[in-house]
């Protein structure tokens, strides 16, 4: 049985069990050997690689102890920005760390629900992390530390989990917790009537028993390496009380997220008054150490003026979580006395989509894009310096990140060059045409068209106009007849939206924002393409053409899903960063920060890219 | 008069109807949709996308949504919203008192200013006051809601300290003080816009009143100025401010939104735009048919106080 607690005097003197999978797991948690020996160790014992990759998976680079460089790095760098301080540490002010008292946090969305399972709200998980409970959970340096699960244990050929849970763990409606709570928890969320809003990770499991009551054993019908990170992690997988699951699907979905939210958290719900706030308790029969504050109120300001605002007054301590201030009010709120304004880095990466059709099919055209883009002086100019140049799709910082690629400078020229190049010309407007591709994405021959570009954007975001319009400018300098649209998300995303129109080529401003696992093979694999402006997937720029490197792209996206050896699995992910640096799917721009800002009277405070505004609460005090 | 308000209670039940067809036109012409926000999810499979669409009831054809839509409307059944999994009559009925307490405040200021500074213009008309009173009200009509509502916020709440900047309570409060303190900055910034004009409308309808024969009489019977004023001229320059304010105040009920988003006030204008974004149907026609209704209702009373305060008017 794997424990999750690093203890490397847990040996004494005897040598560390090198014989089996859950030996050579807890023997790297432990630090007494290294990836190295564990692969070698592995291989020798003649283990298979798809669970050697499960094993590496669980003992992530970030995990127990092993220092990265890069993200301490990448946390300096970012430090050099004003008077923000980068949150790499939890707040910790002078002072007598004092028991008891009330925390009030302003955030702008309300949560559509506050059901864990049903709730599409960052608002909404933000709340959830504080009062119900995940098997384990990763803590701001991305390790995975145990929860309600004090140990885990897999199987040689990767397929069965076995978790021993926690004892003496109490919900706060006084039920006891045990495995029939995580049996009926999946199967709710796999139950069609309830309409979880994702069920990755569970729809592997088969079956799941319990031999006896500490102890749940999952059989699952793929070898997964994400397994772990989707059920025993993500925030849409707490563990509900076996009693309030019981009520029903119908009711379950109407009244627990509303009138009452059951978890084994250290905060328990008290009240959500619509519109106005949410009400949390300490809980004082949590599983660990008791929370400190007695209650935080989590208020919802709709205007951000407002909320900064009520910062300076003082009626709210805490812009946090969803309510993190956006790189524009920094300034702002750096103006106020008696607060810190954090930073972090987000795990939300802004890109401009393109619709493979016509041009955009050819890769030399996008580069071309690429070129076109002032990527660099959106950073610095209109984000003030707060973001950090993206290239692919993995965060820096994080394990799967490759630092070795350069992103593409502004270069108008050059992006000339690549557009002759690609076959187009220029006509006496000075605006580029050819022959779009047929069958052969790399070859124009069939009809003549301008090369015109409708470039969209979310209505109603200052920030994302500004940088629409800078963009604009540039394509069209480069002679790439270029329109800015805005439109509300939902239709902009919705059956009516740009997506699905087939006689228009179009970039989008947006962002995606990955999960702790970086596995991406959503966003680029052939099998994420939506059958119709309806379909889900995430895929939605290959819908009419996929990618002229498509094969090749998703047989590195499911060899890195599946398959994988963290080392190696490093290294697929190396590989598919550089061929989305190559062939440009999408035009990276950049990687967000968020800014939460807390009264300076608060301590233990520790906000990441990683978990969500509750996870550590309690372990705030006030001084 | 029963007999005309009952007509007038019969006349408006197919106007209401008519009201909720179209507002199901409209909403289905919307682009866009409410299963659309779940299928960008791209973790979702068809089977789960089918079986939400089955639950929101968006599988069936539109015309006998429309027709459970108005059936169950008699019923008092709103329907149930999209992003809430509830009634949507529950909905609406949370924040609905809260709309109704910042429109009530909001109306005492205007009305009792309205008619304090117009009557006082029209006393000295191009006098000082009536001159400082036109500029402030070009200017309180001129000046955004939400411009106002910061200044206010500004000099109170950050600069003075005397007053909440936001909310409705405090998260601890719950006192009919509490609330007062809070409903102050709010119904300030809803009124002004309402002062300005009506300001206005009071002046020149005074105006008119004074230069009428029955004043000359009143004055000539030796009645004081001040006795002539509120006696008489008051009453009938009510009249057709009666009629505006009729029409005015419902579009409280749901069109105060920018003040309720500047002041975070949890009430019905934010209600409607927050289902807007997220294109919860239930609740916006909800809330359509709910505003038409009070619209209808508005109506008549300003019809029934019109015809009270003027004995020249009679209803059959």
């Amino acid at each position: 049985m794997v424990d999750l607690i690093p203890r490397p005097d847990r040996y004494q003197d005897e040598a560390p069990d090198l014989d089996s999978v859950n030996g050579l797991i807890q023997a790297r948690i432990d630090g007494v050997i290294s990836r190295r020996q564990l692969i070698r160790r592995a291989a020798a014992l003649a283990i298979a690689a798809p669970v050697v990759g499960v094993m590496l998976h669980v003992t992530s680079d970030m995990a127990n102890g092993a220092p990265s460089q890069g993200r301490t790095n990448v946390l300096r760098r970012l430090a050099q920005n004003g008077a923000t301080v980068p949150a790499d540490a939890p707040t910790a002010p002078d002072g007598e760390p004092k028991q008891g008292g009330s925390v009030t946090v302003g955030t702008i969305d309300e949560p559509d629900t506050l059901n864990p399972y049903l709730t599409q709200l960052v608002g909404g998980s933000d709340l959830t992390t504080g009062i119900m409970d995940t098997l384990m959970r990763y803590d701001s340096t991305q390790t995975l530390i145990p929860a309600l699960a004090e140990s885990f244990e897999i199987s040689d050929d990767g397929l069965t989990y076995n978790f021993t849970l926690r004892e003496g763990v109490t919900f706060h409606n006084g039920d006891a917790f045990g495995p029939q709570d995580v049996i009926d928890t999946w199967k709710m969320i796999m139950n069609e009537e309830f309409a979880a809003f994702t069920t990755v990770g569970w729809d592997k499991i088969t079956d799941i028993t319990s031999p006896d009551d500490r102890t749940v054993v999952m059989e699952t019908s793929e070898v997964f390496a994400p397994f772990l990170a989707y059920v025993a992690t993500e925030n849409g997988s707490v563990i509900s009380p076996a009693s309030e699951l019981a009520i029903g699907p119908e009711k379950f979905k109407t009244e627990f997220g509303r009138q009452r939210l059951i978890g084994t958290g250290p905060m328990k719900f008290v009240e959500w008054t619509p519109k106005q706030q949410v009400v949390l308790e300490k809980f004082a029969d949590y599983w660990g150490e008791p929370a400190k504050l007695d209650q935080v109120i989590i208020r919802f300001i709709p205007d951000d003026s407002t909320q900064l605002v009520q910062l300076r007054t003082g009626e709210i301590q805490m812009a946090v979580g969803a309510g993190s201030l956006s790189a524009l009010r920094v300034d702002e709120a750096l103006g106020i006395d008696g607060v810190t304004v954090l930073e972090h880095p987000s795990p939300g990466w802004s890109h401009l989509d393109l619709k493979h059709v016509f041009f955009l099919r050819h890769p030399l055209v996008r580069q071309a894009l690429d070129f076109a883009t002032p990527s660099q002086d959106i950073i610095d100019k209109l984000l003030k310096g707060r973001a950090i140049r993206s290239i692919a799709d993995q965060q820096p910082g994080t394990w799967a990140f490759n630092p070795n690629i350069e992103g593409r400078p502004f270069d108008i020229e050059q992006a000339k060059a690549l557009l002759a190049e690609a076959g187009l010309t220029q006509n006496a407007d000075g605006n580029w045409e050819g022959k779009v591709p047929t069958e052969d994405p790399l070859v124009l021959d069939g009809e003549v068209r301008t090369f015109e570009m409708e470039l969209w954007g979310i209505s109603g975001d200052a920030q994302q106009q500004q940088m629409i319009q800078v963009i604009e400018q540039a394509w069209n300098q480069a002679g790439i007849k270029t329109t800015a649209n805005f439109q509300d998300i939902s239709t902009l995303w919705g059956p009516e939206g740009y997506q699905w129109v087939p006689d228009t080529m179009t970039a989008c401003l947006y962002s995606w924002y990955n999960g702790n696992d970086p596995d991406d093979l959503a966003y680029w694999h052939s099998s994420q393409i939506p059958d119709s402006p309806t379909g889900s997937g995430y895929n939605a720029i290959a819908y009419f053409h996929e990618f002229n490197f498509q094969e090749e792209i998703d047989k590195l996206t499911e060899q890195a899903a599946a398959e994988t050896d963290q080392e190696s699995r490093k290294e697929i992910y190396w590989q598919i960063q550089e061929l989305l640096h190559e062939q440009v799917p999408v035009i990276f721009i950049y990687w967000g920060k968020s800014f939460p800002v807390v009264r300076d009277n608060i301590g233990g405070f520790w906000p990441s890219a990683f978990n969500r505004m509750l996870w550590n609460v309690q372990d705030w005090y006030l001084v | 008069m029963l007999r005309y308000v009952a007509r007038r209670v019969l006349e408006s039940i197919p106007l209401l109807l008519g009201i909720a067809v179209l507002s199901f036109i409209f909403m289905q012409l919307a682009p866009g949709g409410p299963d659309a926000l779940f299928a960008r999810n791209g973790r979702m499979s068809a089977e789960q996308l089918a079986a939400i669409r089955r639950s929101m009831g968006l599988d069936r054809p539109p015309h006998e949504q429309l027709l459970a839509w108005i059936t169950n409307i008699f019923q008092g059944d709103l329907g149930v919203s999209y992003s809430q999994f509830r009634p949507v009559s529950h909905v609406i009925a949370e924040v609905f008192p809260n709309t109704v307490i910042l429109m009530a405040a909001g109306l005492l200021i205007s009305l009792v200013s309205a008619l304090v500074f117009g009557i006082l213009a029209a006393r000295r008309p191009y006098g000082i006051f009536d001159n400082v009173t036109s500029f402030l009200s070009y200017f309180g009509l001129a000046m955004p809601v939400f411009w106002f509502g910061l200044m206010l916020q500004l000099l109170f709440a950050v600069r003075l300290g005397w007053l909440p900047s936001a909310g409705m309570y405090s998260p601890d409060g719950g006192s009919t003080q509490d609330l007062l303190r809070h409903l102050t900055l709010p119904a300030l910034t809803i009124a002004i816009g309402s002062i300005a004009g009506w300001s206005r409308y009071v002046r020149s309808s005074t105006l008119e009143q004074l230069s009428q024969d029955y004043v000359r009489s009143a004055r000539s019977k030796g009645l004081t100025e001040r006795r002539v004023m509120t006696g008489h001229v008051l009453r009938n320059s009510l009249i057709p401010l009666v009629t505006v304010v009729g029409i005015d105040v419902p579009l409280y009920l749901t069109g105060a939104v920018l003040t309720e988003t500047v002041f975070s006030w949890p009430g019905m204008g934010r209600l409607f735009y927050d289902a807007l974004t997220v294109r919860d149907y239930p609740v916006l026609m909800g809330i359509l048919v709910l505003g038409a209704a009070l619209i209808i209702i508005g109506n008549l009373i300003a019809d029934l106080v019109y015809g009270l305060l003027d004995p020249r008017i009679t209803y059959e």
